[in-house]
């Protein structure tokens, strides 16, 4: 019997005390509360107002015992579920479990074979959701593009339709407005076994993005009133550019995020108590030279370590951000700036890290960056699962048994470890000097180009049910009679 | 093909040390002869564990497990082959130079070559040239293997080397060298037969160099 004996199951990583983290509470209780955001939409300052909030016009005010019941209401943990039942692929959300994958609309993306710039087609959210759904350390999929070659409107809902069949890892969805989510939801819950079965075991997440600094836009605020009503779990994060649209100084960016994901808490709450909701985004710093949004830079890190701190001190699940940079290829850069927000991200333990695969500040998806990240995933998940220490572990036994001058490749100890203890790269090459010129002394880039390659080539994921394909093709069709038909 | 050859060749790759023994047993109850279980019994698992290696489909401890398990089955075979070349390739003298301590390496090579069906005898670390021209001279081996893990112990190789030669013991046998340090044309500046890069490399090199000789 043991007392006070306390276990670190992972590596520890703290940015704030528990009194900063009040600070800031407090501080995004004041923003909401004295300063208010602007709601661009009527029906849901009605919503609001019903409920308690101050309406001035655009201006909505909420008062803390709002948000205090709101955060009371939205689960800590809860799963999202592979559409197909494969538990592997499921999501558990949770304290100290931090999931990855990629982001969504970037314009652009690197062709897999011309290994050029160029415009992000229809084709390409197939090749993102095989890769993904290949990938072991990618557990969530998003299109990392927006697609050109199809009515503007509908982009959103054939990439849901595309990548939807090719991989069985929750998707995180975007959509333009009511229509474009709905066509999204009846794939999902065809799937499902209709709108009951998806309640119980929900299969993707709505993604909605306000504006900084404090603005709920229309379309924002129109989706997560669409997510609610059809218990959707639901993200409304922004992307907010540290001297640009929010205060320069991490604490200041990281309270007024807070609060334009805590518009969107509040108002999901009061509509579907108890939806599973996201705060967080993308913090990241307005780079005073390039007038970018650097995806690249240590702040993004930083702010994105202490705003999950303050997400989890709430008791909300968080959007993180990782596994992206500012380079424009797959360069060293590329690795370097991923690699490090990627370990920084695990270590802090946001729930669902995104943007694994942007490059060029967010202009250019990259699934090859993605391939590239699963690597640097894996060897940062080893260093967040700790040191584990039991009788077992620590082994004196077993030192005693091997004594001065022996070695233990032969003991049941190491054969019982070593392969649990130690993980091994897909990508990163540890041959030595010959074998590796004997291989053709590739380079990383290389590896990462030939395995996306290949699991193009050989996954074939497991497939929707026969019902739900012939949905896709009905939704689709109606989708376009529809936008053909706008005024 | 037996069934019971498949068993063995299975518990070789599985590392089934125990279970090799009673196997072995069995196959030659059924009538089978030292020479088939030998050669299409345990060098067909041991020729499969060497692929699976290759491909990091098995690993270093796995991959011992297989050649302990493989030799124990050799020694079992030992006396009732007619041609005992057929299981002890040859004799292997090995150790880590003067100077130099560290013996994991040249452990690895000595098990892996017991697994390819030589005869290891292995003189330790921190080794006068003297004791490996006493031990060649003692043990009358196919091959000497020299390990060194230290740029400023890699010397004593081509020192050790000169005493062979100046023992007039050199055409007598291979020398084969190894250790984090060295490369291949190391192994050639000092008049080396061959160098491997791992212990399963070490172990086909001294395959072949038994089998050109």
């Amino acid at each position: 019997m043991r007392t006070n004996y306390r276990v670190n199951a992972g590596v520890r990583f703290e940015v704030f005390s528990r009194d900063q983290l009040e600070e800031l509470f407090n501080g995004v209780l004041h923003v909401m509360d004295k300063i208010g955001l602007d709601v661009h939409h009527e029906e849901a300052r009605n919503i609001l107002a019903d409920a308690g909030a101050h309406v001035e016009d655009k201006r909505v005010r909420i008062p803390t015992h709002l948000v205090k019941r709101a955060l009371a209401t939205a689960p800590r943990s809860f799963t999202i579920y592979a559409r197909d039942g494969n538990p592997a692929h499921d999501i558990q959300i949770g304290p100290g479990r931090a999931h990855f994958g990629p982001g969504p609309t970037p314009p652009n993306f690197i062709d897999v074979e011309t290994l050029e710039r160029r415009p992000y087609v229809r084709d390409d959210a197939r090749i993102v959701a095989t890769v993904v759904d290949a990938l072991p350390n990618i557990d969530f999929c998003e299109s990392l593009g927006t697609i050109s070659d199809v009515p503007t409107d509908l982009a959103a809902a054939y990439e849901f339709a595309t990548m939807f069949p090719r991989t069985t890892k929750p998707i995180v969805a975007w959509s333009f407005g009511w229509d474009d989510s709905n066509d999204i939801h009846q794939i999902a819950i065809t799937e499902a076994g209709g709108q009951e079965a998806f309640e119980r075991r929900p299969n993707y997440i709505h993604y909605c993005e306000p504006l900084s600094p404090l603005v709920s836009t229309f379309e924002a605020v129109d989706k997560v009133i669409f997510a609610a009503r059809h218990a959707v779990p639901v993200i409304f994060t922004t992307c907010a550019l540290a001297g640009g649209t929010a205060p320069v100084t991490p604490a200041g960016i990281i309270i007024q995020t807070t609060a334009e994901s805590f518009m969107g808490l509040v108002l999901s709450q009061i509509i579907r108590p108890g939806l599973p909701f996201f705060t967080g985004g993308v913090l990241s710093v307005m780079d005073m030279s390039a007038m970018i949004l650097s995806y690249g830079a240590p702040e993004l890190s930083l702010m994105m370590a202490g705003v999950t701190e303050l997400a989890h001190y709430c008791g909300l699940p968080l959007w993180q951000t990782g596994g992206c940079t500012d380079s424009k290829c797959l360069d060293e850069q590329a690795s370097l700036e991923g690699s490090l927000s990627v370990f920084f991200s695990a270590l802090s333990g946001g729930d669902l890290c995104h943007d694994v695969g942007y490059t060029e500040s967010g202009m250019t998806g990259s699934i090859l960056q993605t391939v590239m990240m699963d690597d640097a995933i894996g060897y940062s998940r080893r260093i967040t699962r700790g040191i584990e220490v039991t009788p077992d572990t620590l082994a004196v036994d077993v030192i005693r048994d091997v004594g001065p001058d022996g070695h233990y490749l032969y003991h049941d100890h190491t054969m019982q470890h070593f392969k649990t203890e130690f993980w091994y790269p897909n990508l990163c090459d540890r041959h030595n000097y010959e074998e590796w010129a004997a291989e053709g002394k590739q380079t990383m880039r290389a590896r990462v180009i030939d395995r996306t390659r290949e699991i193009l080539a050989t996954h074939n994921p497991s497939p929707v049910r026969p019902e739900t394909a012939e949905a896709i093709t009905a939704i689709m069709a109606a989708a376009e009679n529809r936008v053909k038909n706008k005024p | 093909m037996s069934q019971t050859l498949e068993q063995i060749t299975t518990g070789v790759i599985e590392g089934n040390i125990q279970g090799i023994r009673q196997l072995i047993q069995k196959a030659l109850e059924e009538g089978l002869k030292a020479e088939e279980i030998l050669q299409n019994g345990l060098i067909v698992g041991m020729n499969e564990v060497g692929k699976r290696f290759k491909v990091a489909q098995m690993f270093i401890p796995e991959v011992l497990r297989a050649a302990k398990t493989m030799h124990a089955g050799q020694e079992l075979l030992h006396p009732l082959v007619t041609d005992a070349r057929a299981v002890r390739v040859g004799t292997i003298v090995i150790g880590t130079v003067q100077g130099d301590m560290h013996d994991i390496g040249k452990n690895l090579v000595g098990m892996m070559c017991e697994g390819a069906g030589f005869e290891v005898i292995d003189l330790g670390f921190d080794l006068s040239p003297e004791t490996f021209t006493e031990a060649i001279k003692v043990h009358q081996p196919d091959i000497v293997g020299m390990s060194a893990l230290l740029t400023t112990t890699m010397r004593s190789m081509g020192h050790t080397l000169k005493a062979i030669t100046e023992a007039g013991l050199r055409e007598k046998v291979k020398v084969m060298v190894g250790g984090a340090p060295v490369d291949a044309e190391f192994a050639a500046r000092i008049g080396a037969d061959g160098y491997g890069h791992n212990a399963v490399v070490g172990a086909e090199l001294a395959r072949k160099l038994v089998e050109a000789a």
